[in-house]
């Protein structure tokens, strides 16, 4: 388990999504973390970040004709943008639409786990730098699993068996 | 998250990146990165990178500093390489963010190398902009100031300050005006806090947020009543939150369903402009059932029964009638207000922005009296400060009513720092007076100047209270369209002779005014190029250190006025050693605050960060051990841990204790006996000490002497568990206010005319701030507004963006969060005009119109408008783009909500209005 997420907290202040911009470099139009708001201006308002789950079993691994997309020992789910050939079966497979594309024929992009981070100890960019605490990333299983019991947190049930706990909202 | 565009018009992209580059540095050179033609890439950061791996060492570095926007003070590190801030990283032990950011914090790196920023100084004449040297640049100016000086007199020349900067340069500033001999200096706080400080401040003594970001984990009630800090104050909604987790109720009141509304327990919705009936109902309700803490009141305050007459009469239903609150939602605040403990009350721009706002802020502080919640921790009034060094300009008082440290403009001030000055360089106070102008017989050294909200008054209206009007100004450091009545503003723009804009970014000071000439822009350096002190809303001062050096030519703000003073011939006043030697002279003259926080004591603070608790930010180990993080103002001398909770007496003074100071004195006060106008006396329960002291000199007799002795360390005292500055009452009346009381008076433009009769604006004043202020006259005038501009107008904040924006709509990613201005309206007013999401609407007040995007949401009702504050680079729909220096427009523009706000103006401070004037919305 890897995320561990308490909308409660979350305020949308977009921390996570700049931190990951800067520290990735990601370009203007792609979006590797995502706050989706729901019930905006009323009761039960709630916002949601949400990036590549890093599933055990990624659907869009094993949709790609061209063998891009990989799953480390670790579990990190990263593409291999020289292999990619931008045919978007992957988006169509992943049920939470993380794969990324700038425009028609660019190849995909998602969250990479930060995993030059990772290896270097470092915590990834979006729980290092969250203003609240909400998001929370584990730099091992172990870890992660220890926070998301110690919050209550609960899996992300789905067919793909994604890598991430939320608290306040089931997705 | 909010709209986004599909591509960002002036955003290259980075083909080469940082992490690339980190790994040529590792291993190599200068020549592995021109071995793969780099110079191609047309970007900023990379074309830093080239330039310095050809000219610097290498190595990485961590540095340690503080985010450059708001005023939490988080802390983070600055990545390094080469001399080139390639990226930042959290500063996991710092004791108030742990490392956490929000978007603006963690966009530095981009702010910081943004392609935008201003850089080199640009003269406009003949319709263009040129490049011109500093050398030139600084003489045209001082001569031009000369000039003005001898054929207008000092005051013709506005200074418009920031609170940007460091607290070194902040004080200097101050006394920049002081030395060119005029008050008519001003800066950011007028308005967003002004009221706070005028309406706390009257109350207690200090105007300064009483408790801390981190304290309100042990809160267990947070009431929010014109706040939003999911959007304004993101991080502190870590520790809000946390005490959440523990079991506090939070509880937000505000005309809008918030970001943070949407995490409370409890919301409220209330009509813009009516704060204080809105509380007067809570109080009236807690009286009614003795539910207040009669000890508290009985021991350290003043004037309840006075208060409870003017109280009396906002019974919940009265108040239902004005606000919008139903009576019973009144009760049922009333019964948690009086039945949780400790509770705080925050607030922000939605409650100091109003012709009443320091009213506003006086019946917040008298709702803590009332229940005895200040003076403990987890209660208190947390005013959240805007800017990362507004509380630092504001306690160096970059304002034209104060000296430094909040000393008045009387003879005894003026000698109390020319003494300090002195100490620097040889001035007296004779000389000093020498440079200041007369006015009606008096010397305007005693008058306070104009003001930020209205200082273009002094430029237009020709009956302005000082010799001469304006005739040049300086925009030091601060948006221009932050301030309301942008036509005016632009108005005397052109007039002047001169305007001189000094920021890292060109800004609507190069813009604004429709001229061919008399516009000099210079690029003053980021704060994470210089060194220097900062205080966050929290008064706990950090040291901020530099990540490099200046970019292209910019230059910090201290060089700029060192050079300047030098032209005008008293530059060894402004000479200094480094920013350390300034804040030194700060310690040393700052005895109202104490601000005794010494450079090596913070900077040591900073190295043993991991010793300090998150949850009362103590050090509970190594070498700082004891001591408060930023040791919080009063700091008495070298031994003192800070206080973090102002006005808390069940501890000792040398363990961070205070007292409500005895600075309330009626007309037969006398030393030892301070007493009310009435002849009551203000001396207040103190800790060790029942029967309260007045204030004292350095030998303990009861005198004023501890604001002037320069030498003591009051250690003898404080060992007597006294506070120098007296244990006194806080006031429920305060005697020498417009209104002692605060009442409700409907805003100038409001939606109930009805009401307009029993509760009134206040009389016009002929000189408020040196000039006319109108208020009775202009709501009379409006009584019907209502029938044609039936929407009720708020503006506020974006989490992305900060202050006037050019920062931070320079920066891409910002940018493509929030890419242009919007206006938020309510699904059935977007029916009803026609307007769906993201269409062209205009909004129109008396003051003209605005082209902005309908935001359609149910965050407002069908009465209000929203409009975020951040936008400027249009003017009524027709952008200014050209007219900026080439390259240094930010990469967002929009029309500012400031050109349709109204003008109306706090009565005691002259804050600007922005939260309650009456619009129409119609489409484009
Ligand atoms: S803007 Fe404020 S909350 Fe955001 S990172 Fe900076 S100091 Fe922290």
């Amino acid at each position: 388990m890897r995320f561990v997420i308490d909308v409660g907290k979350c305020i949308d202040c977009g921390g996570c999504w700049v931190a990951c911009k800067d520290i990735n470099d990601v370009e203007t139009g792609i979006e590797r973390i995502r706050i989706v708001t729901l019930n905006e201006g009323k009761t039960g308002e709630k916002s949601v970040p949400i990036q590549c789950f890093h599933c055990d079993h990624p659907a869009c691994m094993l949709v790609c004709p061209q063998e891009a997309i990989t799953k480390r020992d670790d579990g990190i789910v990263l593409v291999n943008q020289d292999k990619c050939v931008g045919c978007r079966y992957c988006l169509w497979a992943c049920p939470y639409g993380t794969p990324q594309f700038k425009k028609m024929g660019s190849v995909m992009e998602k969250c990479t786990y930060c995993v030059e981070r990772i290896d270097s100890g470092l915590r990834p960019a979006c729980g290092g730098f969250c203003a609240t605490k909400a998001i929370f990333v584990g730099k091992s299983a172990s870890e992660a699993d220890a926070k998301a019991s110690s919050i209550g947190a609960a899996r992300v049930k789905g067919p793909t068996n994604p890598d991430a706990a939320y608290k306040g909202v089931t997705l | 998250m909010a709209t986004k565009p599909d591509s960002i018009v002036g955003c290259s992209n980075i083909k080469m990146s940082r992490r690339t580059f980190s790994k040529l540095t590792a291993i190599g050179t200068a020549a592995a990165l021109g071995g793969i033609g780099l110079s191609k890439y047309d970007h900023t950061i990379d074309k830093l990178i080239e330039q310095a791996s050809a000219t610097t060492s290498s190595g990485v570095n961590h540095i340690k500093t503080i985010c450059s926007h708001c005023a939490l003070g988080c802390g983070l590190l600055g990545k390094v390489e080469n001399g080139v801030l390639t990226g930042i990283e959290p500063w996991e032990d710092h004791p108030i963010n742990a490392g956490s950011l929000c978007s603006k914090g963690a966009a530095i790196r981009e702010i910081v190398n943004s392609e935008t920023r201003l850089k080199y100084p640009m003269k406009k004449s003949g319709g263009k902009w040129h490049r011109i040297s500093w050398e030139e640049a600084l003489d045209e100016i001082a001569a031009k100031m000369k000039d003005i000086k001898a054929t207008d007199g000092p005051d013709s020349i506005f200074y418009l300050g920031s609170a940007k900067v460091t607290n070194e340069e902040c004080y200097l500033f101050r006394k920049f005006a002081a030395f060119n001999g005029t008050n008519n200096v001003d800066h950011q706080a007028r308005i967003c806090h002004s009221t706070t400080v005028a309406g706390m401040a009257n109350t207690w003594s200090f105007g300064a947020m009483t408790n801390s970001w981190n304290d309100m984990r042990h809160s267990k009630l947070i009431f929010f009543c014109g706040e939003n800090a999911a959007a304004s104050h993101p991080v502190a909604m870590q520790h809000i939150l946390e005490g959440k987790a523990r079991g506090a109720k939070f509880i937000v009141a505000d005309p809008r369903f918030t970001k943070s509304a949407a995490l409370a327990d409890m919301y409220v919705r209330f009509r813009p402009g009516t704060d204080i009936p809105f509380i007067w109902g809570i109080c009236n309700e807690i009286v009614k059932n003795n539910w207040h803490d009669t000890d508290f009141i009985e021991k350290r305050t003043y004037g309840f029964d006075q208060w409870w007459d003017v109280v009396k009469d906002y019974t919940p239903e009265v108040v239902e009638d004005i606000t919008w609150v139903k009576a019973d939602t009144i009760r049922e605040l009333a019964y948690e207000w009086a039945h949780t403990s400790p509770a705080c009350i925050c607030w922000a721009m939605g409650a100091t922005q109003h012709t009443v706002g320091t009213n506003n802020i006086r019946s917040f502080a008298c709702l803590e009296l009332l229940t005895g919640n200040v003076g403990k921790s987890g209660g208190g009034c947390n005013a959240f400060r805007g800017h990362d060094n507004v509380q630092g300009a504001t306690d160096m008082c970059v304002l034209s009513h104060w000296l430094p440290s909040y000393y008045g403009l009387t003879e005894g001030s003026w000698k109390h720092w020319v003494g300090v000055w002195n100490e620097h360089a040889p001035i007296t106070y004779d000389n000093m007076k020498a440079e200041f102008a007369e006015y009606n017989g008096k010397s305007l050294m005693h008058v306070p100047g104009l003001t930020v909200s209205r200082w273009y008054e002094g430029v237009l209206d020709s009956s302005v209270a000082q010799p001469k009007p304006v005739k040049m100004v300086f925009v030091w450091g601060h948006s221009l369209n932050s301030i309301t009545e942008m036509k005016r503003m632009k108005e005397a723009m052109e007039k002047v002779d001169l305007v001189v804009g000094i920021d890292p970014h060109a800004t609507v000071a190069s813009s604004l005014a429709d001229r061919p000439d008399g516009i000099i822009v210079l690029p003053a350096s980021t704060v994470f190029e210089k060194d220097g002190s900062v205080s966050n809303s929290a008064r706990q001062v950090q040291w901020r250190n530099r990540l490099i050096d200046p970019l292209y030519e910019s230059k910090s703000d201290y060089w700029i006025m060192k050079e300047l003073a030098t032209r005008l011939g008293f530059g060894p006043h402004f000479t200094y050693n480094s920013p350390e030697d300034v804040l030194r002279e700060i310690n040393r003259g700052a005895n109202v605050i104490m601000m005794r926080e010494s450079p090596e004591r913070i900077k040591r603070q900073q190295e043993h960060s991991s010793d300090f608790s998150i949850e009362d930010c103590q050090a509970k180990s190594g070498p700082c051990k004891g001591e408060y993080w930023g040791l919080p103002w009063p700091c008495w001398n070298d031994e003192h841990p800070g206080t973090p909770l102002l006005y808390r007496n069940d501890i000792p003074i040398a363990e961070g204790g205070s007292e409500f100071r005895t600075r309330f004195r009626g007309k037969d006060s006398t030393a030892g006996n301070p007493v009310s106008d009435d002849g009551i006396s203000m001396l207040g329960a103190g800790y060790a000490h029942p029967e309260g002291y007045d204030e004292m000199n350095s030998d303990g007799t009861p005198g004023s002497g501890w604001k002037y002795d320069l030498d003591s360390d009051w250690k003898g005292i404080i060992a007597e568990n006294k506070c120098p500055s007296g244990a006194g009452k806080a006031r429920f009346m305060a005697w020498n206010l417009p209104d002692p009381i605060p009442v409700h008076r409907e805003p100038i433009e409001t939606p109930r005319p009805d009401l307009i009769d029993k509760y009134p604006t206040y009389d016009d004043v002929d000189d408020h701030f040196r000039v006319k202020c109108l208020f009775k006259t202009i709501q009379d005038e409006r009584k019907n507004l209502v029938d044609t501009y039936p929407i009720i107008l708020s503006s506020g904040r974006q989490v992305e963006h900060m202050g006037g924006g050019a920062e931070t709509r320079s920066c891409k990613y910002l940018v493509e969060l929030q890419p242009e201005n919007y206006v938020e309206i309510n699904p059935g007013l977007a029916s009803e005009i026609g307007a769906r999401h993201w269409d062209y609407v205009w909004v129109e007040t008396l003051r003209g119109r605005i082209k902005v995007r309908a935001y359609v949401t149910e965050r407002v009702n069908r009465e209000t408008a929203f409009i975020p504050y951040h936008w400027a680079g249009w003017m009524e729909g027709k952008s200014y783009e050209d007219r900026y220096p080439s390259g240094t427009a930010e990469l967002a523009l929009g029309d500012s909500v400031n050109i349709i706000c109204v003008d109306g103006y706090d009565r005691s401070t002259n804050m600007q209005e922005t939260k309650a004037c009456l619009c129409k919305i119609y489409k484009v």
